[in-house]
Formats: C-alpha cells, sequence, structure tokens
C-alpha cells in the first residue's frame, strides 16, 4: 500500500485533523483513485480504532477525535467521490429513543458505520417512532437503529419495531446500548443487537449487501 | 443495632447483626409524596420529606442525597430543563461554554447564589434532623470534571482535553475551588459523609492516565475537606472497570458504590479479594434489572452478591449499583431489603 496512505490512516486514528487533510491533497497529487483514499487511508483507520476500543486499549475521547478527523477526510473527498461516482453502500437512520438524551454511544456507533462507508442519517436524540419510520420511508433505508441507555426508555424500542411492522417497511432494525440484551431484543423481534459500536457497523453493513 | 451502628460497624469491618441495606431510591421516591419530578428535585421540604419517607417506609440503613447530575453546574447560571417525571438536565442548546475558549470564563462563583446547591444543603439540613442520629445522611456531590461537562456538554468536552487539556484544566481548578465552598456548607449541616461521583474515572469513558491528569488532583482537594472535618468519603461509580486504585490513592475512601468490578480486578470476587478489607464495598445489583427482571432473578441476583461480598460477614452493603430507576414501583426495593434482612449464609 502507498506510504501517504498508511501514514494518513496513523494520522487519523491520533486524530490529527490538520495532517490528514494535508495527506489526502498529497494523495491526490499522487494520482491515488478518491476510491482508494477513502477506503485505505481514512476507512481502515477507523477501523483500526473500532478495534482498539472494543479492546478497551482506547477510550471515548480517542474514538472520537478520531472520528473528527475522517469526518474532516470524507467532507475533503466528497467532490471527487461524485465526480468519480462513487455510492453509499446503504443507508442507516440512527437516533437516540424518545425520553433518552444520552448520545455518545449513539454517535459512536454512527461514526463506526460510516466508517464501512454506509450513509447515516442522524436524527439525534429523543427521537419518536414516528420519527424513525418517516425518516426511514424518505430515504429508503436499509436499517434503523435505535439506541437507549435508559432502562426507563427501552420500551420505545418495541415502539419502534411495532411500527416498522404495522407500515411495512423494509428497514431492519438494530438496537443497542448499555442495558440492551439479545433477551431484550428477541423479545421485541428487533433484527440485531450487538453490544458494541465496531460490531455494529459489521452487522449493519451485511444487512446492506 | 440501628442503622447508624451498623453502618459503622461494616465500615469499620467489624461484625454486623445483618447487612446493610440501601436500593439507592432517588427520584422514584417523589411518588411518596404525590410529587413531580420537578417540585421533588427544586423544592426542600417535598425532596427531604420523601427521601425521609423512603428510609422509614422501607427500612433503608440510610440515605445518599443524589438529586440528579445538574444540581453543581446550577451554580454557573446553567440553564436546565425540568420535567414532570424525568430527571432535570442542561438545556444543551444553551450550554455556558459554547467554545473552547469559553473555559477562561469558568471562575470561583459564590455557591450561595445557586438556587440548587442551596436547595441540596437544605435538603441536608433537614435529613439531618429527621434522622436524628438513627441513621447516616450521605450528601451526593457531582466531581469536578462531571460539573464542568454539564457546562459545555460530554463529547464537545472530551475533545477538548486533546484540543486544549490546559484550558480544561484551568476551569476544573475553578470549579473546584467553588465545590470546595459548598462541600463545607453540606458538611456544615451535619451529615456523616459525603459521596463523589467520579463519572469518568472508568473504562466506560477515558483512560486512567487521562483521569488521573484530570480530574484526580480536584477531586482529593475535596476529599481532604472532608478528611479534615471528620466526614466519611465515599466514592461513586458506575462505569465499567473503574479505576479503584487511582481514586483509591487520590481520596483516601472508606467506601465505593459502583456496578461493575473494578478494572485491577477479574470479576466481583477478586474485588471483595484484593479490596474487601481496604473499603466498605457497596452494590452492585445492576438497576435495569429493576425493569427487565423477575422478581425471582432480582431476589437470586441480591443473593449472589451476599454470597460473594459478605462471605467474611461485613464490609458489605447490599444497594443498587446505581440510582434505582424513577419511573418504576418500589417492589424489587422491598424485596432488596427482605433479601438483607433474612439471607444471612455468613452467619453460619
Ligand atoms: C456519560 C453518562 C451520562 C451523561 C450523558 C452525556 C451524553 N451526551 O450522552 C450525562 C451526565 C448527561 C448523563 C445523564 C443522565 N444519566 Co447517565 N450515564 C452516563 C454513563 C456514565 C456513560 C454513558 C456513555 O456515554 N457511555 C459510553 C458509550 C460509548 O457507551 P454506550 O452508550 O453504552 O454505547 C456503546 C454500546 O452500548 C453500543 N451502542 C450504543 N448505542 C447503540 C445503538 C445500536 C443500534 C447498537 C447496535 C449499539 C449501540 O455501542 C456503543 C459503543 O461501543 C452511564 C453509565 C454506564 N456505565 O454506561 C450512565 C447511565 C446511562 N446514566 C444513567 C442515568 C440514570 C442518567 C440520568 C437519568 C441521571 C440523573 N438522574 O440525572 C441522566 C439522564 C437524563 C436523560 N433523560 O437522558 C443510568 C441509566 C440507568 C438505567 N439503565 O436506566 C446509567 C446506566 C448509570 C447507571 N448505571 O445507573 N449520563
Amino acid at each position: 500500500m502507498s506510504t501517504t496512505l498508511v501514514e494518513m490512516s496513523e494520522f487519523l486514528q491520533k486524530g490529527r485533523v490538520k495532517n490528514v487533510k494535508e495527506l489526502i491533497q498529497k494523495a491526490l497529487d499522487e494520482g491515488i483513485a478518491p476510491k482508494t483514499i477513502l477506503e485505505e487511508g481514512l476507512l481502515s483507520g477507523m477501523s483500526v480504532v473500532g478495534e482498539k476500543f472494543k479492546k478497551n486499549e482506547v477510550f471515548v475521547p480517542e474514538v472520537l477525535i478520531a472520528a473528527r478527523a475522517m469526518n474532516a477526510g470524507t467532507t475533503m473527498l466528497k467532490p471527487y467521490l461524485v465526480q468519480e461516482g462513487v455510492e453509499s453502500k446503504g443507508t442507516v437512520v440512527i437516533g437516540t429513543v424518545k425520553g433518552d438524551l444520552h448520545d455518545i454511544g449513539k454517535n459512536i456507533v454512527k461514526m463506526m458505520m460510516e466508517g464501512k462507508g454506509l450513509n447515516v442519517i442522524d436524527l439525534g436524540v429523543d427521537v419518536s417512532a414516528e420519527q424513525y419510520v418517516t425518516a426511514a420511508k424518505e430515504n429508503d433505508a436499509d436499517i434503523i437503529a435505535c439506541s437507549t441507555l435508559l432502562t426507563t426508555t427501552m420500551g420505545e424500542i418495541k415502539n419502534v419495531v411495532d411500527l416498522v411492522k404495522a407500515e411495512g417497511i423494509r428497514a431492519k432494525v438494530m438496537i443497542g446500548g448499555a442495558p440492551v440484551t439479545q433477551d431484550f431484543c428477541d423479545s421485541v423481534n428487533a433484527d440485531s443487537y450487538t453490544p458494541d459500536a465496531a460490531t455494529a457497523a459489521d452487522v449493519a453493513l451485511s444487512f446492506c449487501l | 443495632m440501628n442503622s447508624m451502628e451498623r453502618i459503622t460497624a461494616m465500615l469499620n469491618h467489624q461484625e454486623v447483626d445483618r447487612i446493610p441495606v440501601y436500593p439507592i431510591l432517588s427520584g422514584v421516591t417523589r411518588k411518596l409524596v404525590n410529587a413531580t419530578y420537578e417540585e421533588w428535585a427544586t423544592n426542600a421540604d417535598v425532596c427531604a420529606d420523601a427521601l425521609y419517607k423512603a428510609v422509614k417506609q422501607f427500612n433503608l440503613d440510610g440515605v445518599v442525597t443524589l438529586i440528579d447530575l445538574s444540581v453543581e453546574c446550577d451554580a454557573w447560571g446553567q440553564k436546565l430543563i425540568f420535567h414532570e417525571n424525568d430527571a432535570p438536565h442542561p438545556d444543551y442548546s444553551q450550554c455556558i461554554i459554547q467554545d473552547i475558549e469559553d473555559y477562561a470564563k469558568i471562575k470561583k462563583v459564590d455557591y450561595k447564589q445557586s438556587k440548587r446547591m442551596m436547595m441540596h444543603i437544605d435538603v441536608c439540613r433537614q435529613l439531618v434532623e429527621k434522622a436524628n442520629g438513627e441513621f447516616p445522611v450521605t450528601a451526593f456531590v457531582f466531581g469536578p470534571l462531571g460539573t464542568l461537562s454539564m457546562l459545555r456538554n460530554q463529547e464537545d468536552m472530551y475533545m477538548d482535553l486533546y484540543d486544549d487539556p490546559d484550558a480544561v484544566k484551568e476551569a476544573v481548578g475553578e470549579v473546584t475551588k467553588t465545590l470546595k465552598d459548598y462541600v463545607n456548607a453540606l458538611i456544615d449541616t451535619g451529615i456523616q459523609g459525603i459521596m463523589f461521583d467520579t463519572l469518568f474515572a472508568s473504562g466506560t469513558i477515558m483512560s486512567q492516565d487521562m483521569w488521573i491528569e484530570m480530574e484526580s488532583e480536584a477531586i482529593k482537594v475535596l476529599a481532604d475537606v472532608c478528611h479534615e472535618r471528620g466526614v466519611l468519603v465515599m466514592i461513586h461509580n458506575c462505569g465499567e472497570k473503574p479505576y479503584f486504585d487511582a481514586q483509591i490513592e487520590a481520596t483516601k475512601p472508606c467506601a465505593f458504590s459502583f456496578l461493575h468490578p473494578p478494572a485491577e480486578c477479574t470479576d466481583f470476587a477478586d474485588c471483595k479479594e484484593k479490596y474487601g478489607n481496604k473499603l466498605g464495598l457497596i452494590g452492585c445489583v445492576p438497576p435495569p434489572m429493576v425493569v427487565t427482571s423477575t422478581d425471582e432473578a432480582w431476589v437470586e441476583e441480591c443473593k449472589r452478591q451476599i454470597d460473594i461480598f459478605a462471605k467474611d460477614g461485613t464490609g458489605y452493603m447490599l444497594a443498587t449499583g446505581c440510582e434505582y430507576p424513577s419511573g418504576s414501583d418500589f417492589k424489587k426495593a422491598e424485596l432488596m431489603v427482605e433479601i438483607a434482612k433474612t439471607y444471612t449464609p455468613y452467619k453460619k
């Protein structure tokens, strides 16, 4: 692999926006295809961070700054990717359920999913079942991802699953957050539960293929 | 033994007549006095009455005044949103610290200007009076870094720790000066202990090195005030892999309220082994079980915890690892107390 991309991935892992942007310019000047820059320079770096986070080798602040560098990079690359006709691999509508304002886990899941090349639409916090479903319809989403950290709001997840079924939309429902378990997932008939963000991104990608 | 004697014995690792118990009933106690969350969280008479009722009605061995995590940030004028049935929280669209430069604006303030801090002080005063020495009253104080995060929002603050750690640290210092006066005022009410919430000192959030760098000195300042004035220091941390050693070094607590095994331990049994004779251990029944589990599973979990943590018969208080869900009924709390009273294998 090009040393420029290796370096880019390393700077991304350290959250260094400025270096990442400089290296993107350098890679473009070297004639490396934007899609290759995206996958081997940016997304691969984010994958490493995701794995380390899962193993408790890095923590929330490190993930956040790496994701910020990834976002700066993808924003810079976007016009080139559009030109090249690179399409996203699928669409996810994500949010924290109604009544709950915890959003750091949700944001990390979003970043990891973006790190897999998915288009993620973030509805923020305190999102009602209707809002998820409306957004999924409008964007023909492959996935609705619900995060909740409060036991008091876990019931909201069932409302989302029920509404998705009632409206007959095709989106799969993925759920997560500290109090959520596989048993709970089974009991509300959601399509997937994963305990961490890196695995969530892998599962999301598999739903889109 | 009355509750005061029982807890004192437990903390001194002496024999107890039974395991003390505290299912961290906080916001849920509003239901005992038919108050809204907002009334309960803003009116000292209502709050003290509710917390006292909970102690009496359910036979709890003490009270911790965990109101919510937005009490302290009120002193800097953070706009808060109150709800009828949920805990208050900052209006994150109007945080006092909007930009990384704004940390410089955070200076020591007069805690007496803060309605919420004054209300909490009043709650402690009333509870001490009501308790009349029969059970201990422990004030709950959000740590300096946690308080600062409520003025900024957590996500941006985590990134600021990389972008300008010195600016954050300066502000932590100013917050600490304010909290020091506040802690002194709480101690003046006659409380027996203070429980500091070091929300970020766990593997859930940041590395141990980062926590030591950012908050350990500040929390030490507050713990030292308690030690000097003869008030017990306790720590609450409900994250995964809480950093016990670093927090013990900084605060020399007599007890730790927690939910997950410490970073230094493989499991709860190992935790009892390593820390059982140094610390009072408080926990670790998962609050989500109040909502998700059957009564039988709940009872089993309470017993399992007693088997692990009370095998030497002391140094342990049966409790939830964090606040009892505020929307629930009291059934599981009653069961927990019942188990503490009747399940006594350690006596054999
Ligand atoms: C930081 C924190 C806060 C911050 C939140 C900041 C923010 N913007 O999010 C503040 C201080 C504001 C806060 C407030 C409150 N909190 Co809080 N908080 C926490 C804490 C310590 C960590 C949460 C966190 O950020 N974790 C880090 C992230 C990265 O982990 P995560 O969210 O679990 O996400 C990971 C996975 O779960 C998964 N995941 C997450 N979402 C999704 C979604 C999908 C689809 C998938 C597949 C996976 C997935 O991937 C993520 C990355 O691996 C937890 C304790 C804990 N140990 O979890 C309590 C906790 C969540 N809080 C709790 C409570 C009670 C509250 C308050 C009500 C307190 C109060 N009385 O004031 C308020 C809530 C107000 C409200 N209405 O929401 C309780 C909830 C109890 C319960 N289960 O009901 C907890 C569990 C503490 C406890 N043990 O009791 N809190």
